[in-house]
């Protein structure tokens, strides 16, 4: 028996003013899974996290809970009535409660007595590592330790869902990772869903089971991490996951399973199919499915080195490339170098003009 | 270097300069006032029975007017910070009134109102008798007191209580209703605090009301005992009993003020700097936003506009009792007030009030930045402290200290307001600099600004407002000010609040009416450019504190 999703969004609509922040978005998180929502700063995640847990109402569309429709227009549960722990960017500690009781709050909303929350609660902070932190106010708490502490709280409510806004905005990177471990092993422990805002690519690829790509208060994409980041629906859902390069290019069928790309007076194949005379189109490259030689001429115009490897800008008829090398850099802007495709992202035609209605569909 | 010796120079200058002004503004004045209370046979004083009557009565008045004014105010900053609130920039302006409004006029313009003989006695046959006495007294300094506990409530939900506290708690699991019982008002506790301690005292050392209010009904407290022995007494039994009674008010000050500074101060100072808050949801209006817009219009329609209204129908009305209709209107009450005591108490208020304010701000501007130095810290606490001091007390040691060269000029006044307005003009700046990054500093002197033109161009800028506010803030209060001038005024330095009182003593209700409407026009005329000035600066930073406490 299929069970019901952890959390259904459908038509949701949120206006600030008269702005809308989140519109006609459709959602689906399964029982027990992790749904990244990758957007940057301003594209609508936290309105979209601040209704599900329904501390903003609605303007228009429904949202469900394990089956139980908790928002639509006519009417919004509170938040306290939600089975919904809550992780928030900053930190939003009570400055007057210490971190046992900080923890022990949303047991003693549940109903439960003082004595009985208070031991709840340090069992939560043993699980965390935090036990040793228990009579510790907020100010006396490094940024990392807050954030757990955050955690701790919303793991207390128990929930079937948990939403984390940002949480590892404020950390350094090697608190974020721990932060990201501690995330999947609760996750894992308690079966809970989760939905995660960040506007960091790398993370939501790595932590999510499907990736949502929002911007400007619309879903781009819904997908797997590996479909969002090789099979974007468009540039701009391309961009959000990753460096990408967009160039026009004349593709067209040559051969068994292969296309060839012709830019300039050169041209490459690489495994692919298209239907059609060969034409114009957008293609997409993400500079590990290019390489230094091949047919292509190109000018380097900057080397950008990342450590495991060096980015090369080049300019080429059909546009500016990323070339990657996995090596140390070895040329200067102004030489000239060779470069080739392994792999191309085709975008759809009609992706060419702006449709934002072509946002694609969970599942 | 030469510009490291001239700074060097300007500090110990500015040292100097609020060193002198410590000595004869709070320290001499104080000591003189210890000493002639040795002198004066105290023990006498403290047995003669009205004397425990009025500190108890000063007391009671006291504690029942924070009890009741903290919360009202915490619960409009409350209710007034939802944004759904219909007319809420309206209302956020109006539930200030009753602070805008100086005490006397408040307390008068009630009795026009509500009292025998009254706006609601003429119109609908309805009058209260208990407003002359205790209850009365008590009430109108809780309107008047509602204010300060709003703003003191609101500076504390933004500074402290950043919605996403709230939030938090309701994703923990709270009702609206929990979180504010669980979360909002601990953490409001400290500004709420803060807000107990000052109306506390401000009622302490209150005095309009109880004169107004208070006396006719024999209920007396020390304030208006040391007006009556000062300004009606004229033998020396009189005088000690004054000495006394201001020391004993300063007494009871203190011992609420000193365990509260021990506790309270470290709190008010571990204030976190928020985190911006979000934009805030504006949420449906439902019923609830209505009736609760409905209900703070009524409470500012019934505390100060109908008694203000009263008060301007009282000023244009022929005679006593007559109903306020268009038939018996007159001028005859402006006209007959506008003589030459009048036209010269309002120049020596005006004279008064510009010197107090433009002198107050030098000075609060030197002490606040001395407060930054190690070697001026002391200084400044010195300099603010006489704030508490309660103004009565106050007026009777400059009086001891500075009388017999300057008895009855408008000097003595100027030295009384200098020292107990200080703080008042000392905070809005000293608050601007706390907000002062500085980093801005740093980068106007990495852009190439030596330090007087990044002083010129960057510093000056960002502090107008607060340098603004506090001028302005002074100013007012001087205009209000009647406890301290009427004890120290003679027939050469009438202000205007002295000129008020004295015609109602008389009980010329058209003429103090139309004096009372006159100072109040004036205090609006003071104040509301001031506000635009203060909107306008709002676009572009958000000095909004230092000038919402002006008005």
């Amino acid at each position: 028996m299929p069970s019901e999703p952890a959390l259904r969004c459908r038509g949701l609509r949120v206006d600030y003013g008269d702005v809308p922040a989140v519109c006609d978005l459709d959602l689906d998180v399964g029982p027990g899974e992790i749904v990244a929502l990758l957007g940057p700063s301003g594209s609508g995640k936290s309105t979209l996290l601040h209704a599900v847990a329904g501390l903003v109402a609605p303007s228009a569309g429904e949202i469900w809970l394990a089956g139980r429709r908790v928002a639509a227009a006519s009417a919004s549960e509170p938040p306290e009535r939600r089975d919904i722990g809550t992780v928030f960017q900053n930190f939003a500690l009570w400055p007057h409660l210490d971190v046992l009781d900080t923890v022990a709050y949303p047991m003693r909303r549940a109903g439960r007595s003082r004595p009985r929350a208070r031991a709840d609660a340090t069992a939560i902070l043993d699980l965390l590592g935090l036990g040793q932190l228990a009579h510790r106010r907020p100010a006396e708490l490094s940024g990392g330790e807050q954030q757990r502490v955050g955690l701790a709280r919303a793991l207390a409510r128990n929930a079937g869902l948990y939403l984390l806004d940002e949480p590892t905005a404020h950390l350094d990177a090697h608190l974020r990772a721990a932060f990201l471990g501690e995330v999947r092993a609760r996750q894992r422990d308690s079966g809970a869903a989760v939905l995660y805002a960040t506007h960091d690519a790398t993370e939501a690829l790595a932590l999510a089971d499907r990736v949502a790509l929002l911007d400007g208060g619309r879903l781009l994409q819904v997908g797997t991490p590996s479909q969002v980041y090789d099979e974007p629906v468009s540039a701009a859902a391309a961009a959000l996951t990753g460096p990408v390069s967009v160039l026009s290019a004349r593709v067209g069928p040559a051969g068994d399973a292969l296309l060839a790309v012709e830019i300039g007076d050169a041209s490459d194949t690489v495994a692919g199919r298209a239907s059609g005379p060969p034409h114009t189109r957008q293609v997409l490259l993400r500079p590990e499915w290019t390489s230094v030689g091949g047919p292509f001429q190109g000018r380097v115009e900057a080397a950008w080195f990342r450590g495991s490897h060096v980015d090369y800008e080049v300019r080429s008829p059909a546009g500016r490339i990323l070339v990657r090398e996995t090596d140390a850099p070895r040329r200067a802007a102004g030489e000239t170098i060779p470069w080739g495709i392994r792999r191309i992202w085709l975008l759809p035609d009609e992706a060419a003009e702006p449709q934002p209605s072509a946002a694609v569909a969970p599942g | 270097m030469p510009g490291r010796a001239r700074a060097l120079g300007a500090e110990r200058l500015a040292i100097g300069v609020v060193l002198l002004a410590v000595a004869a503004l709070v320290v001499v004045p104080i000591a003189r006032l210890a000493k002639a209370s040795t002198d004066a046979s105290v023990g006498r004083v403290l047995r003669s029975p009205g004397i425990s009557t009025a500190a108890w009565h000063t007391v009671l008045v006291a504690v029942v007017v924070t009890a009741v004014a903290v919360p009202l105010g915490a619960a409009m900053a409350l209710l007034l910070r939802r944004p759904e609130l219909p007319a809420r920039r309206t209302l956020r302006v109006a539930v200030v009134l009753p602070l805008v409004v100086p005490q006397f006029v408040l307390g008068y313009s009630w009795t026009e109102a509500y009292a025998r003989a009254g706006f609601t006695d003429s119109v609908l046959g309805i009058h209260w008798d208990g407003l002359i006495g205790p209850v009365g007294v008590i009430v109108v300094l809780a309107v008047n007191a509602v204010p300060v506990g709003y703003l003191l409530a609101t500076a504390g939900l933004v500074t402290r209580a950043q919605p996403e506290l709230e939030r938090a708690a309701r994703a923990s699991g709270a009702t609206a209703w929990t979180a504010l019982r669980t979360v909002t008002l601990p953490v409001l506790r400290p500004a709420l605090a803060a807000a107990g301690v000052l109306t506390f005292v401000a009622t302490l050392e209150s005095f309009a009301v109880p004169q107004v209010l208070g006396t006719p009904a024999g209920f007396s407290t020390l304030t208006t005992r040391i007006y009556a022995d000062l300004s009606l007494g004229s033998d020396p039994a009189s005088f000690t009993d004054a000495v006394t009674l201001a020391l004993g008010l300063v007494l009871i000050a203190a011992l609420v003020l000193v365990p509260a500074d021990v506790v309270l101060a470290p709190r008010l100072r571990a204030e976190r700097s928020g985190q911006p808050a979000g934009p805030a949801q504006r949420q449906r209006r439902t019923w609830r936003s209505y009736a609760a817009a409905a209900t703070l219009g009524g409470y500012v329609l019934l505390v100060a506009l109908l008694p203000l209204l009263a008060l301007v129908a009282a000023s244009i009305t022929r005679a006593v009792g007559l109903p306020p209709t268009s038939g018996n209107w007159t001028l005859a009450n402006f006209r007959a007030v506008l003589n030459g005591t009048t036209t010269g108490a309002l120049r020596h208020s005006l004279e008064l009030a510009v010197a107090a304010a433009t002198l107050l701000v030098v000075l609060g501007a030197l002490s606040a930045v001395l407060e930054r130095r190690r070697s001026g810290r002391l200084l400044a606490t010195a300099a603010t402290l006489t704030f508490v001091i309660p103004g009565s007390t106050l007026a009777v040691a400059v009086l001891i200290a500075y009388g017999r060269w300057f008895d009855g000029t408008l000097t003595l006044i100027l030295v009384a307001y200098l020292a107990k307005l200080w703080a008042l003009a000392h905070r809005p700046i000293s608050g601007a600099l706390d907000r002062f990054p500085t980093a801005e500093w740093q980068a106007a002197r990495a852009s190439g600004a030596a330090p007087p033109t990044a002083v010129r161009t960057i510093w000056l800028p960002a502090l107008a407002p607060a340098l603004l506010g506090a001028w302005v803030l002074t100013f007012v209060t001087a205009l209000h000010e009647v406890t301290m001038s009427s004890l120290l005024y003679s027939t050469r330095s009438q202000t205007l609040a002295v000129v008020v009182l004295n015609s109602q003593e008389l009980g010329d209700v058209g003429p103090t009416a139309a004096l009372s409407v006159l100072l109040t026009a004036l205090l609006l005329a003071a104040v509301l450019p001031a506000w635009a000035v203060a909107h306008a600066c709002n676009r572009w930073r958000a000095p909004r504190q230092e000038v919402a406490g002006a008005l």
